[in-house]
């Protein structure tokens, strides 16, 4: 495993049905993968409930979330695949900010 | 497109994002981005947003990025 920190930023869409202030600690459940592979966590900014701009799963509407954070690639691509994982996420983008 | 203009002079047309002085196009921003697309969802020509080429690839690239979390639409009404 290389130590390579990277910047990066992950958007989450959660199913609207979820309480708004239960997002936040689970979703730091799943930041442990970062933190436990050497990578930190920033910020963590749950928008809360917001229109979509077309359905997804039936929902006209979602939970936003935006969490910046410094980590491996490979931890990054864990976190990823396990939030997926999760049915109450409708969807997530992982961004790497300097490259743009 | 190109109408028979004998008497008008194209317009100067100033870079909008040169103007707010903005270097970093974030997906997430879609107020701005909004300025970039037309009523139906389209994403604007160059040509009218009077943006430079690396511009307009970053705003495309945005855009489609801000519609896959869908904060933009990929289309509006029906055609």
């Amino acid at each position: 495993m290389s130590t390579v920190l990277r910047h990066y930023e992950i958007m989450v869409i959660l199913d609207p049905e979820l309480e708004e202030r239960t997002v936040a600690p689970s979703l730091d459940t799943y930041l442990n993968v970062v933190r436990n592979s050497g990578g930190s966590v920033e910020k963590v900014d749950v928008w809360g409930r917001r229109r979509l701009a077309y359905e997804i799963k039936k929902r006209t509407e979602g939970i936003y979330a935006v969490i910046d954070l410094q980590a491996a690639p490979q931890a990054v691509a864990e976190l990823d695949r396990q939030l997926r994982l999760n049915e109450a996420v409708l969807r997530t983008k992982v961004i790497r900010p300097d490259l743009h | 497109m190109a109408k028979p203009t004998s008497t008008r002079k194209p317009k100067k047309k100033v870079n909008p994002l040169d103007k707010e002085k903005i270097t970093y196009i974030d997906y997430k921003d879609t107020a701005l981005l909004r300025k970039f697309i037309s009523d139906r969802g389209k994403i604007r020509a160059r040509r009218v947003t009077g943006v430079n080429a690396q511009q307009q690839r970053k705003i495309a690239r945005a855009i489609k990025n801000a519609r896959e979390m869908a904060l933009l639409p990929y289309t509006t009404q029906t055609r």
